[in-house]
């Protein structure tokens, strides 16, 4: 080891750690000790990942109140940042959640912290071109039993147990927080963008069903056959039309190929 | 193979009096773009593949000259250089033509751990050898000389060799980089380990400083705190007089990065040093 190498680990290792230890390599001075010195690295390493996480995690944050600051610092701690862009340090906070007590006894920490992180990883996402209901009119009538979607590449589906985005959108808007309640079985939350703003909703069932089997690669006949179903023919065609209509208006859909 | 040494400090332009640009100012500063002559822009807020950001960044690209200043190039990490980091940093270079590319005399973590700060270097010659070489291979990846910045400091170590402007020359003069000398970092780092700032201006050489920052501080217990979330102070302004005197004609920006306040104090702080600079610059010619 050189010893610029020894020298850049024991101050690592002194600012990491919450111990009085002072290696001997810091100098200290007139003006104030080495302490004093090192305790600011220690502080701004805190500071610095707490402000990014809070930057990020807003629904977390509204639904924490004043246990946010804990639940930041014990990720902080259990955490050391890997990542040279502080803007992804995040990126392990929601299985943080999961397994750590207390809050692996409570999902929807867990939850909220997976929906803020994908509305945040889908807002500098890579920009896609949605097709439009025209395009998709211009596919000749015999080819439609073939037609395989493409969805938005930046398209996240969440397993929620409980109803954060309920609680998230109230807390953007301003409104009362509606009560946290778990879903049994669990629902489905899907985050998207939309040009450069960034989307989400909680799917019905049947929905899920159907955009599950669409992002598998299933035909549009296949789709058709997981509503049938649930539907007679006619009625299944329907709700494709109208499972369609709101795709594309929303969005979702990138483009399209043959089987 | 390295870029060849040569003393061509005009090989890049001067870009007047500009601001660093701040999600908490585009609509202002996209509506009112007078008297802000360029932009530099926080590397990685824009390393990302698209969305609202690039689509920001772009807007100001075609109204205003660009430069690129990174906080995560840790080039005096004994870390390998991180290359999906310089991969980025080389595609957003292409995107927005940077009149330069800029970063910090430091290092940021080692280990494979972050702490996302700017760590000084011991100031040896070991260090020296590490961070010419790093520098070499970062200006032969993209192509261009990069600019390196002087960091504000609290701790200093044991065994340092070198006066901190002695290192940073040393630096530029081996590695045939360029200097953005941050006029406040020089003022912090002075009182914090007692140095005379003006000792540090007269170490630097005048060829090799292409930009400065102007920034402001927090006056600790017993140490300054550099947190570029204040107003320039008087002493900073002093020392910025003295720099345009010794360095001449160099590209000035003002340097918030929290505690923005409305844009037009920001202008005002930017006419200032430019009141400041150009009686100076029109006597030296």
């Amino acid at each position: 080891m050189t010893s610029l190498q020894a020298t850049q680990q024991q101050m690592l290792q002194a600012v990491l750690a919450e111990s009085a230890q002072i290696p001997p390599i810091i100098r200290g001075s007139d003006l104030t000790d080495a302490r004093s010195r090192l305790e600011i690295y220690r502080h701004g390493y805190r500071v610095r990942l707490r402000d990014a996480l809070q930057a990020e995690f807003s629904g977390l944050r509204s639904m924490a109140g004043a246990r946010f600051e804990v639940m930041l610092d014990k990720y902080i701690s259990a955490h050391p940042s890997e990542h040279y862009n502080i803007r992804w340090y995040g990126a392990g906070l929601a299985a943080f959640l999961d397994y750590a007590r207390p809050w692996r006894d409570q999902p929807q920490f867990g939850d909220m912290a997976r929906l803020d992180w994908a509305i945040s990883v889908a807002f500098d996402a890579a920009d896609e071109t949605s097709a439009s209901a025209a395009d998709l009119a211009s596919v000749p009538p015999d080819a439609w039993p073939r037609l395989q979607l493409s969805l938005l590449r930046n398209l996240h589906v969440l397993d929620c147990r409980c109803n954060v985005d309920a609680f998230r959108r109230a807390a953007d808007h301003g409104h009362p927080r509606p009560r946290l309640r778990r879903l049994a079985p669990a629902r489905q939350i899907l985050v998207w963008r939309k040009e450069t703003t960034v989307h989400y909703r909680r799917l019905d069932d049947t929905e899920w069903q159907v955009l599950s089997a669409a992002l598998r690669g299933e035909t549009l006949a296949g789709l058709c056959e997981c509503l049938a179903a649930r539907h007679d023919g006619a009625a299944a065609m329907a709700h494709m039309v109208t499972l369609l209509q709101g795709w594309l208006s929303a969005g979702l859909i990138h483009g399209w190929t043959f089987a | 193979m390295a870029m060849q040494s040569a003393e061509r400090s005009d090989a890049l332009p001067y870009l007047g009096y500009g601001l660093g640009l701040r999600v908490e100012h585009y609509e202002a500063l996209r509506a009112q773009p007078s008297g802000v002559d360029w932009l530099e822009i926080v590397s990685e807020n824009y390393m990302v593949q698209g969305g609202l950001p690039l689509t920001w960044l772009d807007r100001f690209r075609e109204r205003f000259p660009l430069v690129m200043h990174g906080v995560s190039m840790s080039i005096g990490s004994t870390d390998p250089l991180d290359d999906d980091y310089l991969a980025r940093l080389v595609t957003l270079a292409r995107r927005i033509e940077p009149a330069w590319v800029s970063d910090h005399l430091c290092w940021t973590g080692v280990q494979g751990v972050n702490l996302h700060d700017l760590m000084p270097l011991p100031y040896t010659e070991e260090a020296l050898d590490h961070v010419v070489a790093r520098v070499q291979q970062v200006q032969d990846r993209l192509k261009r000389r990069i600019l390196l910045e002087n960091v504000s400091s609290y701790v200093s170590y044991a065994d340092s060799q070198l006066t901190e402007w002695e290192f940073l020359a040393e630096v530029a003069g081996r590695a045939d980089c360029m200097i953005l000398l941050d006029i406040n970092n020089v003022h912090v780092s002075a009182k914090n380990h007692g140095f005379s700032a003006l000792d540090y201006l007269h170490g630097i050489p005048v060829s090799r400083v292409q930009q400065f920052h102007l920034a402001g501080y927090e006056q600790g217990e017993r140490l300054i705190i550099d947190t570029h979330d204040a107003p320039v102070s008087n002493a900073v302004w002093d020392l910025y007089t003295e720099a345009v005197r010794r360095f001449g004609r160099v590209s000035t920006m003002i340097e918030r990065d929290d505690h923005f306040p409305p844009l037009a104090e920001l202008k005002a702080e930017l006419e200032h040093a430019r009141m400041l600079a150009e009686p100076l610059l029109r006597d030296a010619a």
